[in-house]
């Protein structure tokens, strides 16, 4: 969703040549830095009883916008992962290897444990890969719109195999 | 706006913002259509009116983006390396890193979400106690038990 913002207001810069003034007069006298503008848009956002921004519901959902939410919701999730496993560290009297054992004595079945390998592989691989994915943009590669798609595709696709490889061949 | 920023200080990369930063200077501050430069230029100026006249605040905002970007690189690399070397100051840089990762990640989601003074001050400072407990839960676990490493491989033999 950023990304699409983003991409609108670069292309936006491109295409106003006949307002290049008017862009050019509010771009010179620059002498706020960028927190200085988010307050500003803030307090005018709170003044105008404007709706949260960035907004969830009021767009179209396409791909590049649900991979934006996945990668966010990825992280956060991982993030709570570790700092769930991290909190059982300190605070579960047992060590890790009996854990294991407790959970491996249940007997659910290999299909269960592949499924909740899946489960654990795919945010990983998916955060990883986007994450790449993030770090070519800031290099300021694949801005093109048919880039931002086929990168997304194959963001998704290599995040798939790899989960489902992880998990059932290693 | 820091995103577009930002941008643009990708797209007028390498010696030319510097060329730019010194002309800025000498000219008016509205140009009439006709001496007006390409897109790409007129970005890169901007980027460079924005170095002139930020303060340390803006500066340190650019300092923490590229500390971002190079703790994901060094996450990045820390794949590998802990897979063919599982050895303990793997697991010591693995704790840092993913702590450090997981506490940025989290405010730029803190930063989206929540508004107002003491709101964001109460969440920063949740955000900084729970980073700091998963730094000192995931140091123990290294120490007092199997380390990051051996733990993911222990998970995926079973």
């Amino acid at each position: 969703m950023a990304l699409l913002l983003r991409t609108l207001a670069r292309q936006g810069v491109c295409l106003s040549r006949p307002h290049y003034s008017v862009f050019f007069r509010h771009a010179a006298p620059m002498g706020t830095t960028a927190k200085e503008e988010m307050n500003k848009f803030w307090a005018r956002n709170a003044k105008l009883s404007r709706p949260m921004s960035p907004h969830l519901t009021i767009y179209k959902w396409s791909v590049p916008m649900m991979m934006s939410i996945t990668f966010r919701g990825t992280g956060v999730g991982l993030s709570g992962a570790i700092s769930a496993f991290a909190l059982a560290a300190l605070v579960l009297p047992g060590n890790y290897p009996h854990y294991l054992d407790l959970i491996h004595s249940l007997s659910v079945g290999p299909y269960l444990i592949g499924l909740a390998k899946i489960g654990l592989a795919f945010p990983v691989s998916f955060h990883t890969f986007n994450g790449i994915r993030h770090l070519c943009w800031d290099l300021g590669k694949g801005f093109r719109l048919p880039e931002v798609y086929r990168t997304g595709y194959t963001v998704i696709g290599l995040s798939i195999i790899t989960s489902v490889a992880v998990a059932f061949f290693l | 706006m820091a995103a577009i920023v930002r941008l643009s200080s990708v797209c007028g990369r390498g010696v030319k913002p510097l060329f730019y930063q010194t002309t800025l200077l000498a000219r008016p501050l509205v140009v009439p259509h006709k001496y007006q430069e390409q897109p790409h230029q007129l970005t890169a100026r901007i980027h460079a009116s924005q170095a002139l006249h930020a303060g340390s605040a803006s500066k340190a905002a650019s300092l923490h983006w590229t500390g971002e970007r190079a703790l994901s690189v060094l996450l990045l690399a820390l794949g590998p390396v802990a897979y063919f070397h599982p050895v303990p100051i793997v697991d010591y840089s693995l704790a840092a890193t993913l702590t450090l990762h997981g506490h940025w990640g989290l405010g730029q989601v803190l930063t989206d979400y929540v508004h107002g003074d003491t709101k964001i001050k109460m969440a920063n400072a949740g955000l900084f106690l729970l980073s700091t407990v998963t730094f000192a839960g995931l140091c123990y676990f290294n120490y007092n038990d199997v380390g990051i490493c051996k733990a993911v491989a222990l998970l995926w033999s079973k």
